[in-house]
């Protein structure tokens, strides 16, 4: 009996196999050494009405992306005319001399392609897709577009009735409203304010104001054209010079622009957004240009705080107290400054107290050094997931405008692991120290009938309306 | 040990330089090594190197999805695929997902009607952990009441908050339930919130160790990689793992008759009257599907496609136009969904619809609009080769359906070389009354 029993326990133990497991199994295999970076090579050649011409060798894949890059952005849009450069960046397929806006979209179309636009701080963008067999009938429509646009007042409209409308639906976004207002509030009285223009400057738009920012700023030698395929550059070079040799040059006063000086002292602003279910917070402040020496150890820092589910942030705010459905922190980079900012999205009974909890995490990063094995979690991040973030032609055709519009020099991306290697705690301690994380502008987006009274443990809540504008304070203790 | 490979080969897709190039073109954009075997257990494996950037992607796909459920189970492979992230015999809850975001690569997962895919694009140096971690919820998955519980509760509330916001979406599977005549093609892929509630443990461990087996499954790997030390890792972690009992036969893909469907559905939740229209077209295997996909460009595909051009952009009859040729293992529909402002509206949107097809019927498309249609095709197709993610699941894609890469070099070709008259012969063939389903939506 009992041997018998013995017997079917081994023969159990050989047909389960969940319960006998090779021992590779029980834990992770260790990685193999990092391999090394290697970014695909780049040309560049100056064309002489003054292109700037990169070309970016990739020759796996049988298309072209090809973006343009005019060195003006929002911070270029005259004072009065906030939203300028966006807006004339959306008129640049809208109907040329001799072609009608859709019949453009045809033709790019007929390239396999597509277009996009895009306007930033400080450079606008255009970006064509397109089969690499049609690039000439693609440089030709791209110099149609830049040489002889029309600007007609019938397109014109067109565009300012996408624009408002884009903008009345963006408002409608909580996330959208509080980083316009954030960056408002940030940039107060510094050219680059004028990102934060909302769908009422739409209107003031002409043809006249169009056509003299056009002439201004679209310009060769305040553009950048990138090309990224299967091109040499004397191929690419003639090319591009026989479609664009006719653009002229003129000179342009490029002035230095100073960073906007960070905000000093906390400050609370809040946003009603009738039915909003959830409250969304953004929280800020100015610091580093990407030129910064300080770039690579901040970009630690940040990857700590909050920069995946696995940060301090996301941690806290929602595996552990439950407050949050993410929160992350961030860090974009302009020419003067970098804007350093958490977001998240809270339950609002727990406003106050979930950006307590935010500037409790970054004044413990101020306070104590990281240790060595959460800066290394922090490392190995950045480090594996550079270069997914190259992967797409495009994405990295933006990193190549990045260091020309910047002027970064080409070893700031090629030496990425290296320079992410060199941080370690006391570097990221540094750093965390040299900026003013503490005294961020804090912008909360919510419904004001269930959010306002988690705010009333603050000494002064300003309140703007969806546009921006101020429309009353709150001081603590007082009814409104 | 044998381990015999049974399938193994490799080719460059390259052509001799001289060819004429517009012949050509369709080989040469797909220059890259690509070699296919089957491991001892029946796990089909595609390789693909490219070292351009020291990154690898892995797809594990496994041919299941909501065909293979059975009446009373709806969504029970979706609910699966959740749970193939709760843990397994040496990786605990959530800690899949948590091993690959810590070295910066990127997880997800996607359950269709017919198969169920699972991806990460990681550092090329991590290779083995993403084959551990894989191969452990292969072998070793842990289903249990508690994580079951879990998952069946994020379901539900995905439901919920898809009916929520999305007020179309009931009318997607009603309009499925007339295109398709039987249950397995039918059924919505999230599943009735009933059927989730009623999935018990013992479902879940029969789906899973019906389905989710070495013989059901195909892996891919394309970016850098070492493919030597690559084939030993596939063996140590995955020819170890026991094959399962042969599949299930698949529910038979009946057609439909042939019969032209015309119904209503009166909903409080819509904001503006709509309408589906669908066409049952050829299987998947057929030649004309060729011809068919490039009508998908012609009608639909681009801002300056027939249908988008007209009913959106000149004559402002709908506010939203989507759809295009859907595949569920080898049916294939033709869907076309529209909203509009008011039912005066709809009238004249089919009326537009129908015009369009019957000009496709009686007369050829313009040569340069059938290449235009092309080209948007060709784009779409060579960007499916992007990224080393997108290669790794366009190649298993491509197997699942195919069951081999012996087209794969000139299947792009066979698309380019569409005519015009195939274009008038595919859209008399299949465009008719009586291969249509027409849904109209009316706010009640």
């Amino acid at each position: 009996m009992r041997k018998k029993l013995f017997l079917l326990v081994i023969l159990l133990s050989l047909r389960t196999p969940l319960f006998s497991q090779e021992r590779f199994r029980k834990s992770p295999p260790f990685p193999e050494p990092l391999q090394e970076l290697r970014l695909p090579p780049i040309e560049s050649a100056i064309l002489t009405n003054g292109l700037t011409l990169s070309l970016v060798f990739r020759e796996n894949l049988s298309l072209i992306s090809l973006q343009l890059v005019i060195l003006a952005g929002e911070s270029s849009s005259p004072p009065n005319l906030p939203g300028m450069a966006t807006f004339t960046a959306n008129m640049l397929d809208r109907g040329t001399l001799s072609l009608s806006s859709s019949r453009i979209e045809e033709t790019i179309e007929s390239t396999g392609g597509d277009f996009s636009i895009s306007t930033s701080l400080d450079y606008s963008s255009f970006t064509l897709n397109f089969l690499e067999e049609y690039i000439d009938k693609a440089l030709d429509i791209l110099s149609k577009m830049i040489l002889q646009p029309a600007f007609l007042e019938r397109e014109i409209e067109n565009v300012k009735r996408t624009m408002f409308y884009d903008l009345l639906d963006k408002a409608k976004d909580p996330e959208f409203l509080a980083k316009r207002l954030l960056l408002q509030l940030l940039f107060k009285n510094h050219p680059y304010s004028k990102i934060s223009f909302n769908e009422d400057f739409i209107k003031n738009m002409s043809q006249k104001d169009v056509l003299s920012f056009f002439d201004k700023y679209y310009r060769p030698n305040n553009a950048i054209l990138v090309l990224s395929g299967n091109l040499n550059l004397t191929t690419a070079s003639k090319k591009v010079s026989h479609y664009l040799n006719t653009w002229e040059n003129k000179d342009l006063e490029r002035s230095f622009l100073p960073p906007p000086p960070p905000n000093d002292k906390e400050k609370v602003c809040f946003i009603d957004l009738p039915q909003a279910k959830d409250c969304t917070i953004y929280l800020g402040n100015v610091v580093l240009p990407i030129t910064s020496p300080d770039f690579f150890p901040f970009i630690v820092l940040n990857q700590v705080l909050g920069g995946t589910p696995n940060s301090r942030l996301f941690m806290n705010l929602r595996e552990s107290k439950g407050y949050a459905y993410f929160a992350f922190s961030d860090v974009e980079f302009y020419k003067s400054c970098g804007v350093f900012f958490v977001k998240t999205k809270v339950t609002p009974e727990v406003a106050y107290t979930s950006i307590q909890e935010i500037l409790k995490e970054i004044r413990s990063v101020i306070e104590e050094k990281i240790s060595t094995f959460e800066i290394e979690q922090a490392k190995s991040y950045l480090i594996g997931n550079f270069p997914l973030k190259i992967e797409r032609f495009d994405n990295f055709s933006s990193k190549i405008s990045d260091i020309k519009a910047f002027r970064l020099g080409e070893e700031h991306w090629n030496k990425y692991y290296e320079n992410i290697m060199l941080i370690d705690s006391e570097k990221v301690f540094e750093v965390a120290q040299k900026y003013p994380l503490l005294t961020p502008i804090i912008v909360v987006v919510g419904d004001k009938n269930v959010v306002i009274e988690s705010l009333k443990d603050f000494e002064k809540v300003e309140v703007y309306n969806s546009k921006g504008i101020l429309q009353y304070t709150l001081t603590k203790g007082e009814d409104k | 040990m044998f381990l015999k490979r049974l399938f193994i080969f490799t080719f460059a897709l390259l052509l001799p330089l001289e060819t004429a190039p517009a012949e050509a073109q369709g080989q040469k954009n797909l220059s890259f090594p690509l070699s296919h075997y089957e491991l001892k257990n029946g796990m089909q494996v595609i390789l693909s190197e490219d070292y351009s950037l020291p990154l690898v992607s892995v797809v594990v796909a496994y041919n299941v999805g909501s065909l293979n459920e059975q009446q009373g189970k709806t969504g029970l492979a979706y609910l699966l695929e959740n749970l193939m992230f709760q843990g397994s015999q040496n990786v605990s809850q959530m800690q899949h997902i948590s091993y690959i975001n810590r070295i910066g690569g990127i997880p997800n997962a996607d359950t269709k009607e017919d198969r169920t895919l699972f991806y990460q694009t990681v550092p090329s140096n991590q290779l083995a952990l993403v084959l551990w971690l894989e191969s452990d919820r292969m072998k070793s998955l842990d289903i249990n009441p508690s994580n079951l519980e879990q998952a069946k509760e994020a379901l539900i509330g995905e439901i919920q908050q898809r009916k929520a916001n999305e007020p179309y979406l009931e009318s997607f599977f009603v309009f499925d339930q007339f295109l398709f005549s039987d249950f397995a093609y039918s059924h919505p892929l999230i599943g009735s919130e009933e059927d989730i509630r009623n999935i018990t443990v013992e479902d879940v461990k029969d789906f899973y160790s019906t389905f989710y087996v070495p013989n059901n499954a195909v892996l891919c790997i394309a970016g850098n990689m070492n493919k030597i030390k690559a084939k030993e890792l596939l063996a140590k972690y995955f020819e170890t793992i026991l094959k399962g009992k042969d599949l299930p036969p698949l529910p038979p893909s009946k057609l439909p008759e042939k019969k032209e469907v015309i119904e209503t559905l009166k909903d409080s939740l819509v904001p503006s009257p709509a309408f589906h229209l669908g066409y049952r077209i050829a299987s998947s295997r057929s030649n004309d599907f060729y011809a068919l996909t490039v009508l998908d460009y012609i009608l639909l595909r681009s801002k300056s496609s027939r249908l988008y051009k007209r009913l959106i952009k000149k004559e402002r009859l709908a506010y939203h136009l989507s759809g295009g040729i859907e595949k569920r293992k080898e049916l294939a529909t033709f869907k076309i969904f529209a909203i509009n402002n008011n039912e005066a509206m709809v009238d004249l949107c089919q009326k537009a619809i129908f015009s369009e097809i019957n000009k496709l019927k009686s007369s050829f498309i313009p040569e340069e609009e059938l290449e235009k249609s092309k080209n948007l095709f060709k784009m779409d197709y060579l960007r499916r080769f992007a990224t080393s993610l997108d290669r790794a699941i366009f190649l298993t894609e491509t197997f699942l359906s195919q069951k081999n890469f012996e087209n794969f070099p000139s299947e792009l070709d066979r698309y380019l070389k569409v005519t015009p008259s195939e274009i008038v012969g595919i859209v008399n063939r299949y465009f008719t009354r009586e291969n249509s389903v027409l849904l109209n939506i009316k706010m009640k």
